[in-house]
């Protein structure tokens, strides 16, 4: 086993090392580049000010995204922009894509309220975190008045960060741990999420690389592989995207409705069907360890599946075996290994919007994801964890809680004996509207973004 | 019952149906219009009859080799194969005829195309079956009886009853339903000749290398130093696929539960490379005739159907597959659990990933291998014939079946139970 490599802590953008929890209050800005010049340059002032995974401070922190269209506004030569992943390169709604994440039908990107083909490309993502809704409103009007060289395209606001997500169960409790960015010595290879280190297969995630001629400054970290190009990828990484609409009415009439007896609605029962679809009870206990009851001493128990590979306790397609089968997939043994190659690092927060003119209030989660390899990590999940009504040897079973629902996948099986139990015809309870791929810089690629000397050089 | 055939016919092209420099000629348009009228499960190849999976592509032509442009023909069939090669000269039109019809010399009339189509089978190298001797008939007979069990189950009540009592009940409903009453028979095993065929088969190549063991052990250490001496030598390509014609790939994949995979590559040249490229195919073959002709190639449960064909006197390899899910799983399980393998065969390719005495590196070059993969890949139009069926849901559909030609204890019967 290789030792683990020391990330650069001090140039990696904060929200890999932490989803900011001391920071309850949070914005995302979705920006177009109007004016290229300035843009630069503000992502250069930016570069100084992001929080980063160095010590955490209190204050108010800002990290900053960007989408391949957002590097294109830039004035970033195509030739550049092909060294990153290709998912990046094409953004999220390609045809092919919308297929294998599932927007299709009312998840279709022709439907979203932001990205997707009827808005206006995003290009700019800022993120805002800050320890009071005051100190988060200072902080916008502040963005405000420095960005004037990007236009708003639309502000998330998010709920006040709790540990419960919409539906009412605790949410964030599993993240993969990983190596040389914390204290914790152990867990997964840094460059699982973080690119220019070494990824679980040993190598270094494709990534754009610069000639130095490119890098006349030195801005850029030298290519760790001793190439001598200069690497605009390392302490970087991918930032996915996706506003999650949650109906949660929807849910909860759902199960009360399967769990009625005789016109009777029986509130234990709904709330163990809710408990079976998410495979974790409302305080987080997951279903494995305490299958009938409730049990909020278990919450942050560690777990595994390989006792309960039949589903008895938990639903094998319960949704948090679904997002990451820890030992669960056959043959039983390798898979732990195999399935950590596809983690991502969730950084997601939930959002109201207040009822007006009539419509009832829309709950939902702000989705964001990090990691160096979005097909082989959050789009692998989506499509061959979430959406696959085969997951696991299931034959008409998409995820119940998260997954659209197409022609297939719209069965929910509880594995119980003697025989188990389907319920058909499962709605959908999250509805897709919007999302982007972005690139999370580094401090030094912010700059460099920010010189003007990719942009002036870029032409090779 | 019949085994399957790994049926592939290859022609050249009439020079009307692909005009010199021209992408978008006669046979381009004739493969988008078949594209077109073949949604998956549907369309002439449905019409045919007893094939699980087919495609028809272009095979690129290969300047160095001197070898132009042709056409290529595929189909999972159930034997006997030459039924199938008559249905097929047999469609006089539609869409899959106006493709044939571009091969060079393809005949006008049914007799002398069945004569013409047999003249220009290939044969596989390699054959890779998911289970050997399951027929189409009997792949959606059983998936109709998992509906009719499933539906049984699912209008009563079962809270009191034990699995045993289950199992009984459900026996009881099939048995008196006259038609699913077949399943309580054992399937028929493939034809006697193909058994035997088979039998001498599993018996006659490890006698072979036995026989040859004394010549070959000698030469053994030379040949795996000369490997060596040849990888180090070797240079692969890693570059990224041409963005365009990943997207042409692309626009192909996600169509049904299962997908195609076809790629083409030069095999190294040299004697080395040569001989043991052919060693390892044969290996490979025989592998998944007597060893892996069972559920799974190696542990990797999501493929149908596969094959390895050589063509151009060998200096070149075709590589067809029918697999679950989408193709970056399906490039995963290579990486993580049949690396070795897929280095054994296809590290004798020009532009693979560097290997290290052949079986370590290759593919657990992660990108490098998946580039690879993507850059030697070619689009085709494919048919499925069971599109929303993956080949664990097949195995689970005979188990099922299977389970239900006796009583079951507790404990067999809680097992049958689970896969309901």
């Amino acid at each position: 086993m290789r030792r683990a490599e020391v990330v650069d802590r001090e140039d990696v953008q904060g929200l890999v090392a932490r989803g900011y929890g001391r920071l309850p209050h949070a914005s995302y800005s979705l920006y177009a580049i109007e004016r290229p010049g300035e843009a630069r340059a503000l992502l250069a002032r930016w570069a100084d000010v992001v929080g980063t995974a160095g010590p955490a401070g209190e204050g108010t922190t800002l990290n900053v995204a960007l989408s391949a269209a957002g590097l294109r506004a830039l004035g970033i030569a195509e030739s550049r922009i092909a060294g990153f992943a290709a998912p990046f390169v094409e953004g999220m709604v390609t045809e092919h894509r919308s297929r294998l994440l599932g927007d299709t039908g009312e998840n279709d990107p022709a439907t979203w309220s932001w990205g997707g083909p009827r808005h206006d490309p995003v290009h700019v993502l800022v993120l805002l975190f800050a320890p009071s809704p005051a100190e988060l409103d200072e902080r916008t009007a502040a963005l405000d008045r420095e960005a004037s060289a990007l236009r708003l395209l639309v502000r998330h606001d998010t709920d006040a960060l709790s540990p419960h997500e919409p539906f009412g169960f605790a949410d964030g409790i599993s993240q993969p741990r990983v190596a040389g960015l914390g204290r914790d010595p152990g867990g997964l290879p840094a460059g699982e999420f973080v690119l220019g280190y070494r990824n679980a297969y040993g190598q270094r995630t494709w990534r754009p690389l610069v000639p130095p001629a490119a890098d006349p400054r030195g801005l850029l970290p030298a290519d760790p592989d001793g190439s001598g190009a200069r690497d605009l990828g390392r302490n970087g990484t991918y930032l996915v995207v996706r506003q999650l609409e949650q109906d949660v009415d929807g849910f909860w009439d759902f199960v009360r409705t399967r769990t009625e007896r005789d016109g009777t609605a029986d509130p234990d029962a709904a709330e163990r069907l809710a408990a079976r679809m998410v495979g974790r009870w409302r305080s987080g206990a997951p279903l494995v360890l305490t299958p009938e009851r409730d049990d909020p001493r278990r919450r942050t128990e560690d777990f595994a599946y390989g006792a309960d590979l039949d589903g008895l306790r938990c639903p094998r397609g319960a949704h948090v075996r679904r997002v990451n089968p820890r030992d669960a997939l056959a043959p039983v043994g390798t898979t732990r290994e195999i399935v950590d190659r596809h983690r991502v690092l969730r950084r997601g927060r939930p959002y109201t919007v207040p009822p007006a003119d009539g419509e009832a209030a829309r709950r939902g989660l702000h989705f964001l994801c990090l990691g160096a390899n979005i097909a082989r990590q959050y789009e692998f999940v989506q499509h061959t964890w979430i959406n696959d009504p085969h997951f696991d040897g299931l034959r008409d079973d998409a995820d119940p809680l998260v997954a659209p629902r197409a022609e297939r996948g719209r069965t929910f099986t509880e594995q119980a004996r003697p025989v188990r139990r389907r319920h058909r015809g499962m709605p959908a309870f999250v509805r897709v509207r919007g999302g982007e791929y972005f690139f999370l810089p580094s401090r030094r690629a912010l700059r460099w973004l920010g010189s003007g000397d990719g942009p002036g050089t870029g032409a090779t | 019952m019949s085994h399957q055939v790994a049926l592939t016919v290859h022609g050249p092209l009439g020079p009307d149906a692909d005009p010199e420099g021209s992408l978008d000629g006669p046979l381009d348009r004739a493969l988008a219009a078949l594209a077109a009228a073949t949604p998956p499960g549907k369309g002439d190849f449905a019409a045919l009859g007893a094939i699980h999976f087919a495609r028809v592509f272009a095979l690129p032509g290969d300047d160095e080799l001197g070898v132009p442009r042709s056409l290529v023909y595929m189909a999972d069939v159930d034997a006997p194969v030459d039924d199938h090669l008559r249905r097929l000269a047999a469609l006089e039109d539609g869409p899959l005829a106006a493709v044939l019809r571009c091969w060079d010399g393809y005949p006008d009339t049914a007799h002398a195309r069945t004569r013409w189509l047999r003249e220009h089978r290939i044969p596989a190298a390699a054959t890779y079956v998911h289970q050997v001797g399951r027929d189409l008939d009997r792949v959606l007979a059983e998936a109709e009886l998992r509906r009719e069990i499933d539906a049984f189950l699912d209008t009563h009540d079962w809270a009191d009853h034990t699995d045993v009592e289950v199992h009984r009940a459900v026996r009881a409903f099939v048995d008196s339903r006259d038609d699913l009453v077949w399943a309580l028979a054992p399937p028929a095993p493939p034809e006697t000749s193909f058994r035997l065929r088979e039998a001498v088969h599993a018996v006659a190549l490890p006698a072979l290398g036995l026989l040859g063991l004394p010549v070959l052990a000698p030469v053994l250490p030379l040949w795996l130093v000369a490997i060596r001496l040849l990888e180090t030598r070797e240079v692969p390509e890693t570059a990224p696929a041409d963005p365009a014609a990943t997207a042409q790939l692309l626009a192909l994949e996600e169509r049904a539960v299962q997908n195609p995979f076809t790629a083409t590559g030069r095999v190294k040249a040299g004697v080395v490379r040569r001989t043991t490229i052919a060693a390892v195919l044969a290996g490979l073959d025989y592998a998944c005739r007597h060893v892996f002709h069972r559920e799974h190639l190696a542990g990797v449960r999501s493929i149908h159907f596969a094959r390895w064909v050589p063509i151009d006197g060998g200096r070149r390899l075709i590589f067809a597959s029918s697999y679950d899910g989408s193709q970056e799983s399906y490039m995963d399980d290579f990486i993580d659990r049949l690396a070795w393998g897929i280095n054994a065969v296809f590290g004798n390719g020009e532009g693979f990933p560097s290997t290290r005495w052949l079986l370590g590196g290759g593919a657990r070059d992660e990108q490098a291998f998946k580039n690879y993969l993507r850059r030697h890949q070619l689009p085709s139009v494919w048919y499925s014939a069971y599109p929303a069926v993956t080949a664990r849901t097949v195995d689970d559909d005979t188990r099922l079946r299977d389970g239900l030609r006796r009583d079951l204890d507790t404990a067999g019967a809680q097992d049958w139970l689970a896969r309901v």
